[in-house]
């Protein structure tokens, strides 16, 4: 039964696709609500996966069919397992609410059908990535997500200038067409090394079936291992997929610019599917390089870990600092969320540092996951809602709207204490879970630039609010209200509805907060301990949990406290600050500048490669190989022809004078033959 | 099963040339739903025969035509040659289908004020030379003696020379002697090659090759028809023939010329690799570094173009150095991977250059710099470029996804530090290919389009005859995508038992 809804997880999402132009045809309200139905009925297969969860000694559950069997064994299917099943539920039921939501936020939009089939097949082919049996299969769901991803970001191919983001002036733009290229390219870095390092492990284990990788790993890894330097090479590989899908550092530069999608697209990539996948993904390699460090005594294998963890850390801190400074309102919950994934990365990187801590980071990073799709969706959503409201981009250019958007900032409001980890909601749990992690596995380093980048999370937080809810109303908004019969208000029922189904959500998890930890660290118990047999001992601990709760809440108020001055009550000028220290002025120009990462890359990689095609490549190469072989190679051949010729008419006056070459050579000739013979 | 069902494949579409042309003045504009009947029918012919080999063993025919030299007219049928000749027979009539409204407008732009009996006559001439493509590759893919296989690829050469002289763009004359004289440098040495190993077994007999195989003589044979046919395959610094014969090309047929020169990697797999397979290894690496280079080189040309039909034309360059990269990485996935490559590129690449080819007959502009925002008016040409660059670049769900992970998984199984550098910096090539691919769609097609292209009433989507095939082909591709099985199951045997036997 639950391997027939996992079929119809992936299958229905894609009907949806198909049948979006044939209800188009029919009736244009078909069409929204049959795109949103078949997204209706896919949470509820979702949904219907639960209960597996009651009895997860009975899983996994695999169902495949043969896709390839030469040159290579591909199999092609799902896998229910407690990961997938949590997750595929995570993706399907936000991507509902998200689907809800769009019904009033598209309306009246030329290309809605082309909307609803972008969402559909994104939401397909996500639960494709989530649910394969085969890692191969999952990449097929990566690449799709990605070309969705892309033609989502894309949307407004046209350019127009009200989807521009970026700025504001004098600072530079971007066309969301140009968005959507960087974020296929960007991302793709990844994925091809990724397939690099899938290929390579399938050489070594003869499959890339999930289950089977795990239960042979005693025979290929040791085979592997003989190599030196292959398991961090192929760790290495692995990692960067999930380093471009999830936006992690060195690879994070295209998230940021992802937000010129229409704004329920961005909650749907950024917050509750497309970016958890290289979460997801490096969660289902654990099982491997855990066992290779601690059962097969691989060394190398520690390398996945730390990597792992440092590009969490290094990316959540990196990310919350740019967040700090950021004007538009979606690029601060951009960058929130790629500091929030760096969370996740680091519980999962933790996991492996002991065998204590395996159940504990694993089960943390997830939850995490969970918590963090459930607000940041909701953040999104209301994000939208204000954008649309406030008919700027920019938060500077907003300023009490609570009093015009009532729902929508009890929505976001909630939410946003989530974000910042204000219990009981489940931020406050998730992240609590990531710290206590963190600190258990003795990496102090690791565990300080995560507290400060809990300070900065509450800190960008509080000041977002504050700068679009509270205070003072700015120019923009004045001007804006005060234009008879404004916009200035709620979306339409559907948003709000979308909106408050999710906070209402939120509060109900945060309240079940310490339940949901305790049940998936007994899932995973049962999966990773019981299910793959892999070598674990109980956990002591060494630091009270109210220690690492005061951490956490003290980091919340030394974040918080300021910004609510700043922003929220104004007592405090931030300019003044700002004016009168040079080193806050150098530091919010490095975070505005985005650390000149993204600086850089354009530099480097779109403009260099661009220049070192035309004028290297194509004017100096190219232009090399084409003149001297079509043109002076034959013009040699011809002169040279010429010159011959010439050369015998200029001697052919006198025939003796040839003659003589033509003995001549027929002497060498002859002589030639004879030395052959004689030999 | 049919009579003379390969004899029919291979001699009907010359048939019907002939006859299109004894009768060209009657059948007149016609002469396109002729060829398309034709090529329709030997489609389903080698559906048949795709059906047969499915279930049963390699077909061999022989006809002695002379006895000393030894010449037969011999075709072998196997997994792999049927595969070969099904997909390139199916873009001969997509691309036929195509060319029914395309050259129509080509012959009026080019001889403008000729007399409408002229007019038909270049319409028709069109189509019984087109003809003799399905001919060439249809014999080519079958050929199982070397002269056979030398007069199939010499056809194609002749073919290509007209064509590109009657109907290609700018300086077609100049070009297409360009394109003749490369293809008989290549055909030379081609020669040159199958002399040696004549003189060398006594036979021209594919099947035979393999005696030569440890004779000092098989380097020189293997050398110097892989010098010809890099020229033919475009593999650096023999590819300047290509960005100008390709751009040139009328566009109906500019696809063609991409199987043309891919095909090349069939015939290096045919009568090299697997018969040879221990001498050819010497060739392995250097063949995979010069493919390597190929493969970037050709991709960042790609980058520079600002001509439309130069676009796809240096793609070429690009694409078919991956077939050779499989090649030359030499393990049983590389080769297939290989070979399905080649087929996906042919599909991917008849998409991508018939949509340029599109651009150029809506707009009559190839200049990417006045162009933009042309998704507004023309959404299916877009979409088909899109398809046509995400085929190029690999993306799942199109049959190059399977190709290039088989093809990549056999340069990792030789498992030497070489081979995996090869194989980490070849996928990163791929990024070029999606960068281009992607950034000429953003140039060309996104944005807002300027008023001078708003205005023009004639910028739209063409007529149906000309998106249709292309589509067939996407569709075609998707197909093959997700079940790869279908072609991998034809070439397995074909390449397994060559290497079994090694």
């Amino acid at each position: 039964m639950e391997i027939q809804l996992a079929w119809l997880c992936l299958i229905l999402p894609f009907l949806g696709v198909m049948l979006t132009p044939v209800f188009a045809r029919i009736n244009p309200v078909l069409r929204d609500y049959g795109a949103v139905f078949f997204s209706f009925l896919t949470a509820v297969s979702a949904l219907m996966l639960l209960p597996a969860l009651f009895t997860a000694e009975k899983l996994p559950l695999e169902s495949m069919v043969v896709w390839m069997s030469s040159p290579m064994q591909l199999s092609f299917g799902v896998l229910l397992d407690p990961l997938s099943i949590i997750v595929a539920n995570v993706v399907a039921v936000i991507s509902f609410f998200i689907m809800v939501y769009c019904l009033g936020y598209m309306k009246g939009n030329p290309s809605i059908m082309r909307f609803w089939m972008l969402m559909n097949a994104f939401i397909g082919s996500m639960l494709l990535l989530v649910l394969a049996n085969n890692l191969i299969i999952v990449f097929i769901g990566w690449k799709l997500v990605g070309i969705c991803s892309y033609g989502l970001i894309s949307f407004y191919f046209r350019d127009e200038r009200k989807y521009w983001i970026g700025g504001p002036e004098p600072f530079k733009f971007d066309k969301p067409t140009e968005c959507g290229l960087k974020a296929l390219v960007t991302t793709s870095v990844g994925d091809m090394l990724m397939l690099g390092g899938l290929l390579i492990m399938y050489y070594y284990s003869g499959t890339l079936n999930v289950l089977e990788l795990y239960e042979t790993a005693p025979q290929w890894i040791p085979a592997m291992a003989a190599t030196p330097g292959m398991i961090i090479l192929v760790s290495i590989l692995l990692i960067a997929g999930p380093v471009g899908k999830s936006a992690q550092f060195p690879l994070h530069e295209w998230l940021p610019e992802a937000m010129s999608g229409p704004g329920p697209v961005s909650a749907l990539i950024h917050a509750a599917t497309m970016v958890k996948s290289g979460v997801f993904f490096i969660a289902r390699l654990i099982p491997i390089f855990y066992y290779a460090y601690w059962t097969g005594g691989v060394e190398e294998a520690m390398y996945f870990f730390i990597i792992v963890a440092w590009i969490g850390a290094i990316t959540a801190f990196l990310a919350a600092s740019q967040g700090l400074v950021a004007l538009e309102l979606k690029k601060v919950l951009a960058y929130s969320t790629v500091s929030q994934i760096g969370f996740m990365m680091l519980a999962l990187g933790v996991s492996g540092f002991g065998q204590d801590i395996l159940v504990k980071g694993y089960s943390a990073g997830i939850f995490h996951l969970m918590s963090h799709a459930m607000f940041k969706a909701c953040l999104f959503l209301c994000a939208g809602t204000v954008i649309h409201a406030a008919h700027s981009i920019y938060i500077h250019d907003m300023g009490s709207m609570r009093k015009y958007l009532p729902y929508t900032w009890v929505f976001m409001g909630l939410a946003a204490l989530s974000l910042i980890g204000v219990p009981p909601l489940p931020g406050f749990w998730s992240k609590e879970a990531v710290l206590v992690a963190t600190l258990e596995s003795h990496n102090y380093a690791l565990f300080a630039v995560a507290v400060v980048t809990v300070i900065f999370t509450a800190f960008y937080t509080m000041r977002f609010v504050g700068m679009v809810f509270h205070g003072s109303s700015s120019k923009h908004m004045r001007k804006e209200t005060s234009k008879p019969g404004h916009h200035v208000s709620e979306g339409y029922f559907p948003q709000t509805f979308a909106c408050g189904a999710l906070a209402v959500g939120i509060v109900i998890f945060g309240i079940l907060g310490l339940k949901a930890e305790y049940a998936l660290n007994s899932l995973f118990e049962i999966q990773l301990v019981k299910g793959l047999a892999l070598s674990t001992v109980e956990h002591i601990y060494s630091y009270p949990k109210s220690m690492v709760v005061a951490f956490s809440i003290g980091s919340v108020l030394i974040g918080v406290i300021p910004a609510y001055m700043f922003y929220v009550t104004q007592k405090w000028n931030p300019a003044v600050p700002y004016e009168r220290s040079r080193f806050v002025r150098t530091m919010h120009t490095f975070f505005w500048q985005r650390w000149y990462i993204d600086r850089f890359y354009l530099w480097l990689f779109a403009d260099g490669i661009k220049r070192f095609a035309s004028s290297v490549i194509a004017a100096r190469f190219e232009k090399g190989f084409d003149v001297g072989i079509n043109y002076r190679l034959p013009r040699a051949v011809v002169k040279g022809g010429n010159n011959l010729l010439s050369f015998i008419r200029a001697d052919a006056r006198d025939m003796s004078t040839n003659i003589a070459y033509i003995l001549a050579l027929t002497i060498v000739i002859l002589f030639l033959a004879l030395i052959r013979m004689l030999t | 099963m049919i009579p003379s069902i390969l004899f029919q494949i291979i001699f009907i579409p010359a048939f019907i040339a002939l006859f299109i042309f004894l009768l060209r003045y009657q059948v007149g504009k016609q002469a396109g739903l002729v060829a398309v009947i034709g090529l329709a029918y030997t489609t389903g012919l080698l559906l048949v025969l795709l059906s047969s080999i499915y279930q049963g063993d390699p077909i061999k025919i022989d006809y002695p035509l002379l006895i000393n030299p030894d010449i037969r007219l011999t075709f072998l049928v196997d997994g792999l040659s049927v595969a070969v000749a099904l997909i390139c027979n199916i873009l001969c009539l997509a691309l036929c289908v195509y060319s029914i409204k395309y050259v129509d407008h080509r012959v009026e732009v080019i001889y403008e004020g000729v007399s409408p009996r002229m007019e038909t006559s270049y319409y028709v001439c069109f189509f019984y030379l087109f003809l003799f493509f399905p001919v060439g590759f249809a014999g080519v893919s079958f050929a199982a003696d070397l002269i056979v296989l030398y007069f199939f690829l010499e056809i194609l050469t002749i073919i290509l020379y007209f064509l590109l002289a009657y109907y290609g763009y700018y300086e077609r004359v100049k070009v297409a002697t360009m394109c003749l004289l490369w293809g008989m440098f290549s055909a030379v040495l081609v020669l040159a090659g199958i002399l040696i190993i004549y003189s060398q077994i006594g036979t021209f007999q594919i099947d035979e090759i393999h005696r030569m195989a440890g004779n000092p003589m098989a380097f020189w044979a293997i050398a110097i028809i892989l010098l010809g046919l890099f020229a033919k395959i475009a593999i650096i610094p023999f590819h300047v023939w290509m960005p100008w014969v390709h751009s040139n090309t009328p566009t109906s047929i500019a696809a063609l010329l991409a199987v043309y020169a891919n095909i090349a990697a069939y015939v290096i797999v045919r009568i090299l690799v697997l018969p040879l397979w221990d001498d050819f290894m010497w060739f392995g690496p250097p063949i995979m570094v010069l493919a390597l280079i190929t493969m970037i080189y050709g991709s960042l040309l790609t980058l520079a173009q600002t001509d439309i039909k130069r676009i796809p034309a240096c793609s070429t360059i690009s694409q078919c150095a991956y077939s050779m990269l499989g090649i030359g990485a030499m393990t049983a996935a590389s080769i297939e991977g290989g070979l399905f490559f080649f087929l996906s590129h042919i599909m991917a690449k008849t998409v991508f250059f018939s949509t340029a080819g599109i651009v150029v007959y809506v707009t009559h502009i190839r200049d990417i710099n006045h162009l933009k925002g042309l998704a507004n008016k023309m959404p299916i040409t877009a979409m088909l470029f899109i398809c046509g660059g995400l085929m190029l670049a690999g993306m799942p769900p199109f049959s190059s996804f399977p190709a290039e992970v088989i093809l990549f998984y056999g340069i990792f199984e030789r498992a030497d530090t070489f081979s995996i550098t090869i194989g980490i910096i070849g996928l990163l090539a791929i990024l070029l290919t999606v960068g281009y691919s992607f950034y000429f769609t953003m140039k060309i097609f996104f944005g807002t389009m300027p008023d001078a292209l708003a205005k023009k009433d004639y910028i739209k989507d063409p007529p149906l005859s000309m998106t249709l095939p292309l589509i067939f082909i996407v569709v075609l591709s998707a197909f093959l995508g997700l079940y790869p099985a279908f072609i991998l199951d034809l070439f397995e045997p074909v390449i397994s038992a060559a290497v079994a036997n090694m």
